[in-house]
């Protein structure tokens, strides 16, 4: 159980790094459009050619014509490592040009294909997850940390505060929140960043879901307080808050922390759905949702398999955490029984 | 018993709360259900003004609240703007189309979750219980849109089954028999789909069950006496699993109507979740208030349903321990 | 024993089905009907049509989204029709006309004999009636305005039992093309909940079949809530083909609701549809790969006459509290900014990745689809990056050292474009231009919103700085579009609410639409409106994009297929489809 539950961090921890370091590893700035190479496959690594086998592998040039593209086998372009390209923020502010990967020339390297208007999708693949998935965790972040304190407050109080914040809590969890998540974006105003709306958005997904987590923890805390420990601590003249912050807050860590790794797919999850319906993050930047949406059409479905790459990246993601989930859950009940 | 009379108490409560957000969430989104002609350059804005008024869209928020109010206890919830009928029997008939294939995925879910949670709780860390567990995983990590397009996108490549719809064309003559499994063959598609995602949740949730039963002293005093290794999964320990079996089977119940919107949309069904997010974007005012509060008194009936059965089967949930869940 | 006889009661019951076909009545004497000379085919089979939404109503005079008006029309004729495929009008339920001099009073004869599809008699009785129903203020038809020329209604008097004369408040320009798509009404069935005020009801999805009756080539038969209508041929319609044979070949056609376009075209693979319509160039492509194996039948029939345009904001923003957006406008006022933008962007870049190749830039808002009308002298500039420099150069914009683009008083030019997030041609149109503007230093926000908070925003709170909308569609007549162009039309979406034309340009337009909508000389109206062009395309307050081409296919067993660029595509001529091969089974597949 133990070693499972490293592996499992151990593979969160590479996914994450990767996406943190995407605009090192991609070869490409994720907005820049190529008219000229719309829907094109991912590019075919060759290690031999005409004059044998080379160690550097390398891609032919890309011709269109009227089945579609094929390979110019006159345009060799060979793949460098660590090549400058397009400018961008490292981890947000150290800015720089240089690429893990790269071709030189006119070249392309298209590890995922192209989508609809020329963008590499691998590049947009990792950028795209740096902000889905940090709509994930900040709305996690926001749902737990509102679900805790109210949570708290419930659980340790009782009475007539506590029926009052479950019963909110029942008021939100029974409100159908996909038809009025369709207006959320009309409200917001028009003229903020997409950062910004960004963030706006993971907030509002995130505050209606601390319903759930507040029921659990406020099961939790309420048990606890009855507690021997807790007893004898007031007993001593203990303040409400020393209370909370010393003896019930390490009761409920542990399952804070599995919501935190139930939630975080769910919320991902949510930010594409709503980037799927077109209100989530705007055009160029892109996210998993936004990249899926081109999906819905049949059309582009069938013909441009490497398109679903997001939806691959989404499901590797949600089963880590999931699998994660599952083991924190079980490593818990080890530990309080 | 006190305990239930509040119970009612808080859900009626919570119905009016639920009205009242319904009415401001959907007043305040902008935009109205005439805006569709106000692109077309032929209509007059005094014609859309005309027949805001002729459907009282005019009228201060609260006068219309209080007289949605007065007319729902009638069980009479507004006219469609759309459809220029009434809404409660249009809402109705969908309804029960919804109810089919729900009921019918929950019954099928539970019939296989069940007995397959209990299994592989019992035969915990053999291949059926590896195999199942990542299987569910897989199910659970993947969201519900891509399992649901999939399947459509192998239905129409393959052609085995009808997409979309629930009935083909020119039954009426033909004898019941013909009829049930054209039916069974239009709901196959959305049903799979549907049991597949909540079967996968039930599994986990018995499984996690049992397991912690299985643990439990007096289980382990039972294996002392001798008794049978499947008389103790069924008579033991199944009915000490209840408690969070029914809790969820209480949120199946209240998802009856909800649950199945996106797989409704995607396979075509036509059921109640077309025709509310079709009227929300609409803004086919009465519609979306009364599709609302349709879908929401089925998930809090569900609640208070799961609760009673609890509360008479579970003598701790009286005594308030905290919840389990 | 049991199983034969069950057998058998199957047998004679499917054999029932068969024949329970109406079969349409030979014609009499008395009736005056419309002859195709070129229409031939043979009777029998059913057409299956997707529908991407359902009919919310089968009223035509309060109908007003496309699926409905769709299916009615199918039900219904009108006293003269346009024909969709040389859009110039015909006789319909009238045989003949006559304009008096002074282009305002219309004398219509109408067919003697015809009756409505349950047997009743159709006489100048019922055009009365109709009329009145449509312009009666309390039954809120939609389609009143069409009635209504200069704030007067038109009048309608009967002179005998088969002509009436229509008089129009003043001289209008082919006023007969108001006459399509407005409906002819049974009395005898309306009358009473006309009387009763609940006109509105009449006519409800749920109204039974014996209800319902028009003088169109089919009649109501049933419909299934949520699922499907399914029309019957009408036995009594007025045309009949080369051999004197009673149109409508079908015996029935099926409108099924399937929801989306991608599922149009899934269950129009599957064979479960026989038309398709508006297809997207992506699903005609796949159809086009298809072919081989299906036989569809594909058409391509051109530009539409929509035209996809981005607005800018310059509505007088003086009584609202958008300070930040009148700081804007500033900008989007300037004509040489709107020229830069209208430079910039790659309109070949849009019909490529957009539209595939299947479909035509625009510089004006009457496209080459629009044979009649479009003016051919209008220049198409490729787009420039310098040109449009240069002209932002020359209105007092600068650039500073990373590139972005600042106006005189040294603020950078940031501005957002709203666009419906349903629609995701436009969205990928916004993108690529996006995309264009930021090679001018502009930094261009999208903003996908809902559609009617889309419209809010442009038509009511005034709320934006630039969308991407389209309009068009209709008709190939000018006159649908006055309300567009003239400054106090209520669609004249850059300005409105002008109660004097803000520019000289717009008063000059004012003037010579006016004039062509009482110009009876179709030479003289092209001139005057070929002038209207050029001032909006000089003056940009669109900057017009791209449209797409009508694209439809077919089932290669449908006879008689001749999809049009108006509306409705594929079943403007229903009544000369048929079904090719041996006569279909109703319900067998």
């Amino acid at each position: 159980m133990r070693f499972k539950t490293k592996l499992l961090v151990a593979a969160l921890v590479v996914v994450h790094f990767v996406l943190l370091f995407a605009g090192f590893i991609a070869p490409y700035d994720p907005a820049e459009q190529n008219r000229v190479l719309p829907y094109a496959p991912p590019s075919r690594l060759h290690f031999r050619d005409a004059s044998g086998f080379h160690l550097r592998p390398f891609v032919y040039g890309l011709k269109l014509d009227l089945d579609g593209f094929t390979e110019d086998k006159n345009q060799v372009f060979p793949i460098h490592i660590f090549v400058r390209a397009s400018r961008y923020k490292l981890l947000g502010f150290f800015e720089t040009n240089w690429h893990l990967l790269g071709v030189s020339g006119s070249g392309r390297l298209v590890l995922l294909g192209t989508d609809g208007f020329g963008r590499d999708e691998f590049s947009r693949v990792l950028h795209g997850g740096q902000i889905s998935v940090a709509a994930g965790i900040v709305a996690t972040f926001d749902a737990l940390l509102v679900g805790m304190m109210l949570g708290m407050l419930a659980g340790y109080y009782g009475g007539w505060v506590d029926e009052s914040l479950m019963g909110a809590a029942e008021l939100f969890l029974s409100l159908p929140w996909l038809y009025f998540l369709l207006g959320v974006r009309a409200f917001l105003p028009l003229h903020v960043s997409p950062a910004r709306t960004f963030l706006l958005l993971t907030c509002v997904i995130g505050l209606i879901g601390w319903a759930r987590p507040a029921r659990l923890v406020r099961g939790i805390v309420a048990s606890a307080r009855s507690r021997n420990h807790v007893l004898a601590a007031r007993g001593f003249g203990a303040s409400d808050f020393y209370l909370l912050r010393r003896h019930i807050f390490p009761e409920i860590y542990g399952v804070l922390l599995t919501q935190a790794t139930v939630l975080i797919p769910r919320y991902i999850a949510a930010e594409v759905a709503l980037s799927f319906l077109g209100l989530g993050v705007n055009e160029p930047v892109a996210s998993w949702g936004n990249m899926l949406s081109t999906l819905q059409q049949y059309s582009v479905l069938v013909s441009y398999a490497w398109l679903l790459a997001p939806a691959c990246a989404l499901v590797v993601t949600s089963v880590i955490y999931s699998l994660l989930a599952d083991c924190l859950h079980s490593q818990l009940k080890f530990q309080s029984s | 018993m006190n305990y239930l009379g509040r119970r009612l108490i808080r859900t009626v409560l919570l119905l009016v709360g639920v009205s009242v957000l319904c009415f401001l969430f959907t007043e305040m989104a902008p935009g109205s259900f005439f805006d569709d002609m106000r692109v077309n350059p032929q209509i007059s804005p005094e014609t859309i003004a005309m027949l805001r008024s002729h459907y009282g869209l005019d009228q201060p928020l609260i006068v219309r609240y209080g007289r949605w109010v007065k007319s729902a206890l009638h069980a009479d919830l507004g006219y469609s703007i759309a459809y220029n009928v009434p809404v409660a029997p249009l809402l109705w008939g969908r309804a029960q189309n919804t109810l089919l294939l729900s009921v019918t995925a929950m019954l099928l879910t539970w019939l296989i979750a069940v007995p397959l949670g209990v299994w592989t709780a019992a035969r915990r860390g053999k291949a059926l219980d590896k195999t199942t567990s990542i299987g569910v995983s897989l199910l659970v990590a993947i969201p519900e849109v891509v399992i649901a397009v999939a399947l459509l996108a192998i239905a129409v490549r393959w052609r085995v089954l009808p997409i979309g719809g629930m009935k083909s064309e020119d039954l009426d003559g033909l004898p019941l028999w013909v009829r049930i499994k054209d039916i069974a063959e239009h709901m196959l598609l959305p049903v799979i789909v549907l049991t597949l995602v909540d079967s996968a949740l039930v599994v986990r949730h018995v499984r996690a069950a049992v397991l912690e039963i299985l643990e439990a002293p007096f289980v382990q005093a039972t294996r002392g006496f001798g008794i049978s290794r499947s008389r103790v999964l069924f008579r033991h320990v199944l009915p000490a699993a209840a408690n969070p079996a029914i809790s969820l089977f209480g949120l199946s119940l209240a998802g009856l109507l909800s649950g199945s919107l996106l797989v409704e949309v995607i396979c075509g069904w036509p059921g109640l979740g077309p025709l509310i997010l079709d009227a929300t974007l609409s803004r086919d005012f009465y519609m979306v208030v009364g599709g609302i509060m349709v879908s929401t008194i089925f998930m809090l009936g569900g609640n208070l349903i799961a609760d009673i059965v609890l509360t008479v089967i579970d003598p701790r949930i009286r005594t308030g321990a905290p919840d389990a869940l | 024993m049991k199983l034969i006889t069950n057998l058998a009661l199957l047998v004679c019951l499917h054999a029932a089905l068969c024949f329970a076909v109406i079969a349409p009545e030979t014609p009499s004497a008395g009736e005056e009907l419309d002859r195709a000379a070129d229409v031939s085919g043979h009777s029998g089979g059913h057409l299956t049509i997707g529908e991407r939404a359902e009919p919310k109503t089968l009223n035509p005079v309060i109908a007003t989204d496309a699926v409905s008006r769709e299916v009615i029309g199918r039900m219904m004729a009108d006293l003269v029709e346009i024909n969709r495929a040389t859009q110039q009008t015909q006789p319909a339920l009238a045989k003949s006309w006559k304009i008096a001099p002074d282009g305002r009073a219309f004398t219509l004869q109408l067919r003697k004999g015809i009756r409505f599809s349950d047997g009743h008699p159709f006489d100048a009785d019922d055009v009365v009636f109709s009329f009145k129903v449509y312009m009666d203020e309390n039954v809120d038809s939609p389609q009143r305005d069409l009635l209504i020329v200069d704030g007067k209604p038109l009048t309608v008097t009967k002179l005998d039992q088969y002509t009436v004369q229509f008089t129009l408040p003043r001289p209008y320009a082919a006023a007969e093309r108001i006459f399509d798509g407005l409906a002819m009404l049974p009395k005898h069935l309306l009358e009473k909940p006309y009387h009763e005020g609940k006109f509105a009801q009449a006519w409800s999805l749920n109204a039974a079949a014996s209800e319902v009756a028009g003088l169109g080539p089919f009649r109501l038969k049933q419909y299934v809530p949520g699922q499907r209508v399914v029309l019957e041929r009408n036995p009594y319609y007025w045309r009949v083909d080369r051999d004197n044979h009673r149109l409508p070949y079908l015996d029935e056609l099926v409108f099924l609701f399937v929801g989306t376009e991608d599922a149009q075209v899934m269950r129009f693979e599957a064979g479960e549809t026989n038309l398709v319509s508006r297809l997207s160039s992506e699903n005609y492509n796949l159809l086009t790969r298809e072919r081989a194996r299906t036989n569809a039948q594909l058409a391509d029939l051109g530009p539409s006459l929509e035209y996809n345009f981005l607005v800018f904001n310059q509505n007088d923003l003086s009584s609202k509290k958008l300070d930040a957006t009148a700081q804007r406008q500033k900008w989007f006022r300037a004509l040489k900014f709107r020229q830069a933008v209208s430079a910039a962007v790659d309109r070949d870049a849009i019909v490529r990745l957009v539209y595939g190749t299947r479909g035509s830039a625009l510089w004006g808002n009457v496209g080459p689809g629009n044979k009649l009308w479009s003016n051919t002298s209008i220049p198409h500039p490729s787009p420039s990056l310098d040109t449009a420099r240069q002209l932002l150069k020359s209105a007092g914009f600068s650039w500073n050292q990373s590139g972005q683009l600042l106006d005189a008083s040294g603020q950078q030019v940031e501005f957002s474009i709203v666009i419906s997030s349903s629609n995701t041609q436009r969205m990928k149109m916004a993108t690529l231009l996006q995309d264009d503007l930021s090679h001018l230093g502009m930094q261009v926000h999208l903003v996908p919103l809902e559609f009617r908070a889309l419209i809010d925003r442009v038509f009511q709170s005034l709320d934006y700085d630039a969308a991407i909308m389209g309009l068009g569609g209709g008709d190939a007549d000018p006159n649908p579009e006055m309300n567009v162009w003239m400054s106090n039309g209520t669609s004249h979406l850059w300005n409105l609410g002008e109660t004097q034309p803000a520019t000289a340009w717009e008063r000059e337009i004012d003037q010579l639409m006016q004039q062509q909508m009482i110009t009876l000389d179709y030479a003289k109206r092209k001139q005057l409106y070929d002038r209207v062009q050029s001032l909006i395309s000089e003056n940009l307050p669109f900057i017009f994009l791209a449209t797409p081409n009508v694209l439809a296919a077919a089932d290669p067993r449908v006879g008689n297929f001749h999809p049009a660029t108006l509306d409705p595509c594929t079943l403007w001529n229903v009544d000369e489809l048929y079904v090719r091969g041996s006569v279909e089974i109703a319900g067998a597949r």
